[in-house]
């Protein structure tokens, strides 16, 4: 994708987390009230989608930044500091849907999530919305000076720096390397759970409940979480051979369909309710073969991003 | 020795495989590695969580199921592995790392084959708990495969004919 296509992305993206956030919260709030674990379960899938989607968001950004730099009244310094802003918040957010995959996994396991998990989310999602709605405000000032007050100061004072940990990085010989292997096993992890669990949901150990596999998920998705932390640093240290690069745009596409997967995994009843000896609806089956395919897919515009789009 | 590296290293298909510019050449022999690396470090890796407690309900006997995938993985990486060496035969064959992994997927395989033979093949799996000795295989099997990513990994940095930087 062009800069300008990726730019107008960052631009579609850029309001869904604070909005989507604030929406979660609000619903988290009535639930907690009303003591409906419906309501809570919705709550934590926005809070999941919306993380979700702040992976392409936060990624457009730097395309974003490279579009407009350069031009007549845009201040590097604002974009850096917005960049920082966001990485913070993203930080915030991917945590945060995590621990409310866990809850929606508790739900499913212990039919209620432990104590501590929905305290947690109810104070990171606090957090994430605060955060978020500033780097958003701080991104708009980018372009709207309408919106900047009187006296700002340009400069950036972010404690988390993208600009630091890049050149941490680039000049630790061992890093590097480091980061990769980290990628590779979480890799490893995240399909060796894809696969078992789906091939219950295929029938191959059928005598064995869907439940009883149930419990190997939060494995998988400690796999994600090391793979997604590990992929922003490779993105944070090298952007630009990334941003433009089309095997990793597939990449993410196909890594949130499989999202999606692994919520009708978790929030479902179809799959959750197959017990020993039970054969999978067909519906279950194509989302199975179909994660499989996905993760697949995953791994193979990964390994083709030198290869594809040549911008390494 | 060295000449019959590199006869190997010359070969026609060797050469194909690293020259072409083809995705189907190079490209898609990592992309098979990483894919089989999946399998077979995945699906061991969950058999040795099972073994160390995870999912109990899962029964061990259950878990033999699987082993049959774990091995298509590996015999996918050996063949593909075998494709990768012969691409630079002369220096992964000088290359201290590259014995490295191979040390640790040959403790792999021992370790994975005692966890069948002394675990698995147990007539009261599913009767009673896994005695310590099967939980210090399975920890040592999760153990060899990490230790074969990072060797596999580090083959791109550290050792001989080392000409890129790796990812980067």
């Amino acid at each position: 994708m062009s800069l300008a296509n990726l730019a107008h992305l960052h631009l579609l993206l850029n309001h869904f987390p604070t909005i989507g956030f604030g929406i979660a919260l609000g619903l988290f709030f009535v639930s907690l009230a009303g003591k409906s674990d419906d309501l809570k379960r919705a709550s934590l899938v926005i809070f999941l989608v919306i993380a979700l989607l702040a992976i392409p968001l936060y990624m457009s950004g730097k395309a974003a930044e490279q579009a407009i730099a350069g031009r007549p009244g845009v201040s590097e310094t604002l974009m850096e500091t917005h960049q920082d802003a966001a990485l913070l918040a993203f930080v915030f957010m991917e945590i945060t849907g995590l621990i409310a995959w866990l809850a929606l996994w508790q739900f499913r396991r212990f039919s209620h999530p432990a104590r501590w998990n929905l305290s947690a989310v109810l104070v990171l999602s606090i957090v994430t919305f605060g955060l978020m709605a500033r780097a958003a405000n701080i991104g708009g000032e980018i372009r709207h000076p309408e919106i900047t007050s009187e006296g700002t100061v340009d400069s950036d004072t972010e404690w988390l720096k993208s600009a630091s940990i890049a050149s941490f990085i680039n000049t630790t010989a061992w890093a590097w390397p480091a980061i990769e292997t980290l990628h590779f096993i979480g890799l490893s992890l995240l399909l060796g759970v894809a696969f078992v669990v789906n091939l219950r949901v295929l029938g191959v150990v059928k005598n064995v409940s869907f439940a009883a596999f149930h419990r190997m998920l939060p494995w998988g998705v400690l796999g994600f979480g090391v793979n997604l932390a590990t992929g922003v640093l490779f993105f944070i240290t090298v952007p630009e051979q990334y941003t433009q690069n089309i095997a990793l745009h597939l990449k993410m596409v196909l890594i949130l369909l499989a999202g999606v997967n692994v919520l009708y995994f978790t929030v479902f009843d179809e799959p959750w309710a197959l017990g020993p000896g039970d054969d999978a609806p067909l519906k279950a089956k194509i989302i199975a073969a179909s994660t499989l395919v996905l993760w697949i897919g995953v791994i193979y515009f990964g390994r083709m991003m030198p290869f594809i789009g040549g911008s390494f | 020795m060295m000449d019959f590296l590199s006869g190997l290293e010359q070969s026609g298909f060797a050469t194909w495989v690293r020259e072409s510019n083809s995705l189907f050449a190079y490209p898609s022999v990592l992309f098979l590695h990483t894919v089989g690396m999946g399998f077979v470090a995945g699906i061991s890796a969950l058999i040795d969580l099972r073994i160390l407690g995870c999912a109990p309900e899962v029964p061990l006997s259950d878990m033999r199921r699987v082993l049959p995938y774990m091995w298509a993985g590996f015999w996918l990486n050996a063949a593909t592995g075998i494709v990768l060496f012969t691409v630079d035969a002369t220096t992964k064959a000088v290359s201290p790392v590259f014995y490295v992994k191979m040390a640790f997927i040959a403790m792999a395989v021992v370790v994975a084959w005692l966890i069948k033979s002394q675990v698995l093949r147990d007539g009261l799996l599913n009767k009673r708990p896994i005695d310590s000795n099967g939980k210090i295989l399975a920890f040592v099997s999760i153990l060899c495969w990490m230790g074969a990513i990072t060797a596999g990994r580090l083959l791109a940095y550290i050792g001989p004919g080392v000409v890129s930087s790796g990812g980067k």
